[in-house]
């Protein structure tokens, strides 16, 4: 009868295998193409405490800035490409919009300006862009790419002017912004907040939580046995189990339990204990490559655990997900990433994607 | 030491057999209080009342119930979710009382619904 509602639109797994000791590993360009990270999480097995070089990596992430009312042609102006996007590492997303009915802009680290706008805006802007791939039957939503670094787009020329115009005088788009600058020294953050000085500027942190879970059921994992055939359970089984102990669920039930029969997947063993670590807010990709590389010295020690995991979520409203690849919402705009330590420094990386969205690469 | 891993790429596509669903209950009366049990019978009986007995008869999880906040995790197989999902929106009262569900997100990953950048407040 109801056949065709009984069908679901496409989503994407795509599981990776490799060695952190590898030369070719690209674990690092995975990270670094995720731009626009919303929250980390680090579940541990078998760890009581918080290691310090974990406590200290979560407090060295960077700070960020929530700006209000900034106009997006701010972003394109010239004292700010000289000084801070052409510098790299500046990570820019509209904060509170909803990519599936408002008007969506990114500036990513390499220099591009993302506007993804409805079809109303993109008529009045008269700017050059593309019909969203996500459209259904009539394009509704368009994206307008602005490559900063193109010479076409230099300051003072005819088509960086006539977006200027577009941009500050038929039709003036503003919105909240989330913005961060990964710097080593550290002054990159004084430059952002003198340069927007006459908007409201507020400096925020990454939020941070911990939590200790008690006796728990854990998957066994084996390095070897990405498929999981028979050493380990397999990708999907193992990323819902990750959900429901980072949810606190009960992973213990009977077959014939009325509320729920959800299970551990097999082969498993119990933890005395495990460390969820979760850190919220824009999470810059640089970070997350920091604390990867201090949780990879996690087993310089001997560890009662084989294994630990990462997982990362994307903004569900980003205009983009991995690399200038369109993301959407459709029903949930997931995407997220997963990576398990090995204690031999292998890995798996798990990249998931929703419905509007490319192949994670 | 054992050599380091090969490389091994796998991709799986519409390969999650389940929806989950992120949902919150909203009674008329604050002062009720329901538990998980009474949950999922109320929902199972919203699915009776718009499919009928044979219509209604697929299996589907509460993952979890908090009863102080009324949310819940429900876990379906892909063939049920429009079918949930349609109960739920025309779920209108409990025990004669007014109430009503919200979606707030839907996955078909359980670890997309431990982090929702939408619930980002900086305020």
């Amino acid at each position: 009868m109801f056949t065709n509602l009984e069908k679901c639109p496409r989503n994407l797994l795509v599981c990776e295998k490799s060695s952190l000791l590898n030369d070719k590993s690209r674990h690092a360009t995975h990270v670094a193409k995720h731009f626009f990270n919303y929250k980390v999480s680090v579940l541990i097995p078998e760890c009581g405490i918080t290691p310090s070089g974990l406590k200290s990596v979560f407090n060295s992430f960077s700070k960020y800035y929530l700006l209000r009312n900034l106009p997006v042609y701010k972003l394109l102006e010239e004292e700010f490409l000289e000084k801070v996007v052409k510098k790299g590492s500046l990570y820019a997303l509209s904060y509170k919009t909803r990519i599936d009915q408002d008007n969506t802009f990114a500036l990513l680290p390499s220099g591009q300006v993302i506007l993804s706008v409805d079809k109303d805006t993109y008529e009045e802007l008269g700017l050059e862009g593309k019909a969203s791939q996500y459209n259904h039957r009539q394009p509704m939503r368009y994206v307008v790419t602005l490559d900063m670094t193109d010479k076409s787009l230099a300051p003072g020329g005819k088509r960086y002017k006539r977006v200027m115009w577009a941009l500050q005088e038929k039709v003036q788009l503003t919105s909240d912004f989330l913005m961060a600058r990964y710097s080593i020294g550290g002054n990159g953050e004084d430059l952002l907040q003198s340069i927007f000085s006459q908007y409201s500027c507020r400096e925020l942190r990454p939020s941070m939580s911990t939590q200790s879970l008690r006796d728990l059921l854990c998957p066994s994992l084996d390095p070897t046995d990405l498929h999981g055939d028979s050493r380990s359970c397999d990708p999907l089984q193992f990323l819902e189990w990750l959900g429901a102990v980072t949810m606190d669920m009960s992973c213990n039930n009977e077959a014939s339990s009325f509320v729920s029969t959800y299970c551990c997947p097999e082969p498993q063993s119990s933890a005395s204990q495990a460390l969820l670590c979760t850190a919220v807010g824009l999470l810059l990709p640089e970070d997350i490559h920091s604390l990867l590389e201090e949780l990879r010295r996690y087993f310089d020690e001997p560890r009662f655990t084989s294994w630990l995991s990462v997982t990362v979520h994307g903004f569900a409203d980003s205009p983009v997900s991995w690399g200038a690849t369109e993301h959407g919402f459709h029903k949930g705009g997931e995407n997220f990433y997963t990576f398990v330590l090995f204690k031999n420094q292998d890995y798996w990386l798990h990249m998931a994607t929703g419905t509007n969205d490319g192949c994670p690469p | 030491m054992s050599q380091p891993a090969l490389y091994e790429r796998l991709v799986f596509k519409n390969a999650s057999v389940y929806h989950y669903l992120k949902i919150y209950l909203i009674l008329d009366n604050d002062d009720r209080k329901i538990n998980a049990v009474y949950f999922k019978q109320m929902i199972i009986s919203a699915l009776r009342d718009l499919y009928g007995e044979i219509g209604a008869a697929f299996p589907f999880d509460v993952l979890k119930f908090e009863e102080d906040t009324l949310t819940a995790v429900l876990r379906v197989y892909n063939s049920g979710l429009v079918k949930l999902w349609t109960a739920l929106t025309l779920l209108g009262s409990y025990q004669s009382e007014p109430c009503a569900v919200h979606v707030t997100q839907v996955s078909p990953f359980l670890l997309a619904l431990s982090g929702n950048s939408r619930e980002l407040e900086l305020d």
